[in-house]
């Protein structure tokens, strides 16, 4: 890694006092005045442009230094509130016969006056400025790319300002530079395309370009213009010149320029989303100034910029983003195709390759491994497996160079110098991992960039700048910040799915656990209910063997009927057991069914079966209902029984009333058969759609005990649920809900 | 002055066919049929249509298992958990040995547990056996309350 490297490096430099230098570029001066305008501190270049030595100055109005015309010009434009802490042009005065621009800040408690030498009349600049901005806003409007954008920038700036070579360079996580775009006049080397080191540009002074976005420096050959007196004339602490326009620069940045055979240079910032995204940056191998409407101008085209990439760099993250949505969506389609959760992981691979653009990718549940693509052995993906485990407590871990963290990984740089780790249990330790193949970097630096020497224990910038050419090993293509957030989403997606699977899993169990009991509660009926009828064939035929000699003829003749019934019974038992099992099997078709015909053919199927010896008529009370999505066949057994129910807990009843009704509830519709039969004890309801659960003897209510357990059965496989009421003597009502579905 | 016999019984020709049996047995103690486990239990607690019978607890209840609205092993829990019924001998006739009854019966402390042979000869000898082991044979609780047959 570039930053490993250097063993010397200008680290001291992030000492450097940039923003308090105690001095000025003394092609200007400085007056820093109080509320009154009385002259608190000048730089020491006073006498050369003005006449007034800082003595004559010092604690003097601001009119013995610049006159007493000049001064009523200035005073009312002076007042603090107007003033902020960027510079502003005030006007033009002329001193010993030279035009000098006034820029007025106010900082540090101080009015800070500087005075540059004025460069063509404040009008002319502007007219003349005005159409450039217009012109490259044009421009800006039609590029495409970050690229093109900056060297419409780089050469609309050397246009403005003459300066021989215009860089436009953004920098890289670790703060290095490389340079996008430039624009040359003749005789000026290319730096195109190359990379200048983190250290070249110190941390301080990142953070002041931040703050103040253009600086010039005019001569690197200048001698400083100290501040008199050296300190802040109220506080006594170093003056604060973080915006002056005349600050000058360390003496290291100096050498720095010499040795790159550039006198003048000038910076402007390109401020993205609030961080130091690049540089403009111009050179010129003749000292040179400019006015502070080029510079002001230069630094509208750095904003320009600024806005233009953030909106390309938005753009293209945003078109990134849903690229690679798009493919999570589709492996998350994918991943609930079939049954099994891991066999559906598999058939996503090619997906998930593409998803994190990765050579390969391994997903460890346990001791269980699938690979895909180009990945470390089996063996090693376990051992990383095992180390994130114990290592890395986040849900995810990325990183571009594994083996920095994880020396095991050098082995196979080939096929994953980077990784992207992805816990997909909350419990277990199992992972998802993508593996990025090895990218060999070779970086084009603007000299080496640990070639900084230390001359006499005082820090010297690097002298050479001839392109020197690094390769980089061991790491990939790194992982960009909406890859990781989207992984994150993506294993915020897969636990979902997971989760669902689960309470799929629980609710099959469920279902298996009450077919089982079914299946239970049907053995243990057969084996009851099914031996008893054949004990009373074989009990009676035996008394009826024993009677064969006697006289008592009735008693024979009950003896056969009972015989007869139990025989019946059974036969009866066998078939409904027979239903009973087949209701749980069979697969339901639910179409569109109207209830009204339903309820009509079952009333219609009942009256042959009913008893001829029944006294009573029924008044069938059928009242509108709804359609229903059932399945026709089952929900009309399912009715057939209720009915029957009800006819025949009526027999007794004058007149039979049975009503079916219906309501509409949230989601559901609600059926009611009502009957003013002899109903049943409530204690005993919970018993009501049990298998062979009876409520009243056998001769006063014949039956096997198995029709309630249907319809429970069959309204519970369409989703709904069943129970009854009643009052003893007064009649029951039975009430089934079918949930709404989509094909209502 | 014998305690009757109490049967639980739902099934007609179930019940026809304990009657001959017992009524084979030559047992001398009254034979009170109910039908079904409230009724069971309406009897042995002498209320609701049992209100006004006499004193005393039977010498056997014999439970069938599977009965409407209360089920034998119900009968059997709750005549085990009442302080007055707990220690009368309970026999449960049942169609069929399957284990869950078996257990479930012998955890709530049934004194015997027989499955209704299919012969009826051999139902006949079992029914009487029973009779006579637990209504003759048979020494009861202490303290359990003399029957006395009105005259």
């Amino acid at each position: 890694m570039p930053q490993d490297s250097p063993a010397i490096d200008l680290t001291s430099c992030d000492r450097e006092p940039i923003r308090t230098p105690g001095a000025v570029q003394p092609h200007g001066f400085l007056l820093a005045l109080d509320h009154q305008l009385t002259v608190l501190q000048v730089s020491d270049n006073l006498a050369r442009h003005t006449g007034v030595t800082p003595a004559q100055a010092l604690g003097e109005p601001l009119a013995t230094v610049i006159g007493a015309e000049a001064a009523a010009l200035l005073a009312p434009q002076l007042a603090a509130e107007r003033l902020r802490e960027q510079p502003a042009y005030l006007t033009t005065i002329r001193q010993q016969g030279v035009l000098f621009d006034v820029l007025a800040h106010a900082w540090d408690g101080l009015l800070i006056v500087e005075c540059e030498p004025a460069r063509g009349s404040h009008g002319a600049d502007l007219l003349q400025l005005s159409p450039l901005l217009g012109d490259f806003l044009n421009k800006i409007t039609d590029a495409d790319t970050i690229d093109e954008l900056s060297r419409l920038a780089a050469a609309d700036i050397r246009a403005l300002t003459g300066f021989g070579r215009v860089m436009v360079y953004s920098f890289d996580d670790a703060g290095h530079g490389s340079v996008l775009a430039e624009s040359l006049a003749d005789g000026y080397d290319s730096y195109l395309g190359q990379r200048f080191p983190a250290s070249d540009i110190p941390r301080q002074a990142r953070a002041l370009y931040v703050a103040n976005r253009v600086r010039l420096i005019h001569d690197a050959h200048y001698t400083p213009a100290q501040l008199l007196p050296p300190q802040h004339p109220l506080t006594g602490q170093p003056s604060d010149l973080s915006f002056a326009a005349l600050r000058s620069v360390s003496p290291v940045h100096l050498q720095y320029m010499r040795n790159m055979g550039t006198l003048a240079s000038m910076s402007v910032s390109l401020v993205v989303k609030g961080k130091l995204w690049g540089l403009i940056s111009c050179h010129h191998a003749e000292p040179r100034l400019l006015s502070f409407h080029q510079r002001s101008v230069c630094e509208q085209i750095g904003q320009i910029l600024a806005l233009h990439i953030k909106n390309r760099s938005d753009a293209d993250e945003l078109a990134f983003r849903l690229e690679v949505r798009r493919s999570m969506v589709r492996i998350l389609g994918g991943l609930t195709q079939g049954a099994d959760f891991i066999e559906n992981l598999r058939s996503v691979l090619p997906e998930l390759l593409h998803f994190a653009r990765a050579g390969g990718v391994a997903i460890v549940i346990g001791e269980r491994l699938i690979t895909f693509g180009d990945t470390p052995s089996d063996a090693q993906i376990q051992a990383l497996a095992g180390w994130l485990g114990a290592q890395v407590h986040d849900e995810v871990f990325y990183s571009d160079h594994l083996a920095a963290s994880y020396a095991p990984a050098a082995e196979y740089t080939d096929c994953a110098s980077g990784v992207l780790a992805m816990q997909i249990s909350r419990i277990h330790p199992h992972y998802l991992l993508w593996f990025r193949p090895e990218h060999v970097v070779q970086i084009d630096w603007a000299g080496r960039p640990d070639d900084k020497p230390s001359v006499n224990g005082q820090l010297s910038p690097r002298t050479s700048f001839r392109l020197w050419r690094e390769t980089v090993h061991g790491t990939s293509v790194p992982w960009r910040d909406g890859e990781v957030e989207l992984a994150l989403e993506f294993r915020t997606a897969l636990l979902g799915i997971a989760l669902e699977r689960a309470e799929q899993m629980a609710d099959l169990a469920e279902e298996l656990g009450r077919a089982n009991k079914e299946l239970e509660a049907f053995s243990y009926s057969v084996s009851h209910d099914l031996r008893a009828p054949l004990r009373h064939i074989v009990g009676f035929a035996d008394l009826l063997l024993e009677s064969a000699g006697s006289e008592q003829v009735e008693r024979r003749q009950r003896f056969l009927a009972n015989i007869k019934d139990a025989a019946r019974l059974a036969g009866k038992l066998v078939d409904d057991l027979l239903s009973f099992s087949q209701m749980g099997r069979a697969a339901l078709r639910p179409v569109r069914v109207r209830m009204d015909d339903l309820v009509r053919s079952c009333i219609d199927k009942l009256a042959p079966d009913l008893p001829p010896q029944r006294l009573h008529p029924i008044d069938w009370q059928v009242m509108p209902l709804p359609a229903v999505s059932a399945d026709p066949a089952f929900l009309q057994l399912a009715l057939y029984n209720l009915l029957s129910n009800a006819v025949k807990f009526t027999a007794n009843s004058d007149p039979a009333v049975i009503r079916i009704s219906s309501e509409q509830l949230p989601g559901e519709t609600v059926f009611h058969i009502a009957d003013n039969g002899v109903g049943f004890n409530m204690e005993y309801a919970h018993k009501l759609f049990g298998v062979f659960q009876r409520l009243h003897r056998m001769e006063d209510f014949s039956g096997t005990g198995i029709g309630l357990a249907n319809v429970r059965r069959i309204i519970e496989r369409h989703g709904g649920r069943v129970w009854a009421h009643s009052v003893q003597g007064e009649g029951a009502t039975f009430s089934f809900a079918l949930p709404n579905t989509d094909l209502d | 002055m014998l305690k009757p016999i109490l049967l639980v019984e739902d099934n007609p020709n179930d019940l026809e066919l304990t009657l001959i049996a017992l009524e084979r047995s030559q047992l001398a103690n009254e034979v009170i049929v109910v039908r079904d486990g409230a009724e069971a239990l309406d009897y042995l607690h002498a209320r609701g249509a049992y209100a006004s019978r006499e004193q005393g607890n039977p010498a056997v209840v014999l439970l069938d298992l599977k009965l409407p609205k209360v089920d034998g092993l119900e009968v059997l829990a709750e005549i085990r958990g009442s302080a007055t019924l707990k220690s009368m001998p309970v026999v449960m006739l049942t169609s069929s040995r399957e284990e869950q009854d078996l257990v479930r019966s012998y955890e709530l402390g049934v004194n015997a547990y027989v499955v209704k042979p299919v012969d009826f000869s051999e139902f006949v000898r079992a029914i009487a056996d029973l009779g006579i082991f637990w209504a003759v044979l048979n020494e009861p609780p202490p303290g359990s309350h003399r029957y006395i047959k009105p005259q």
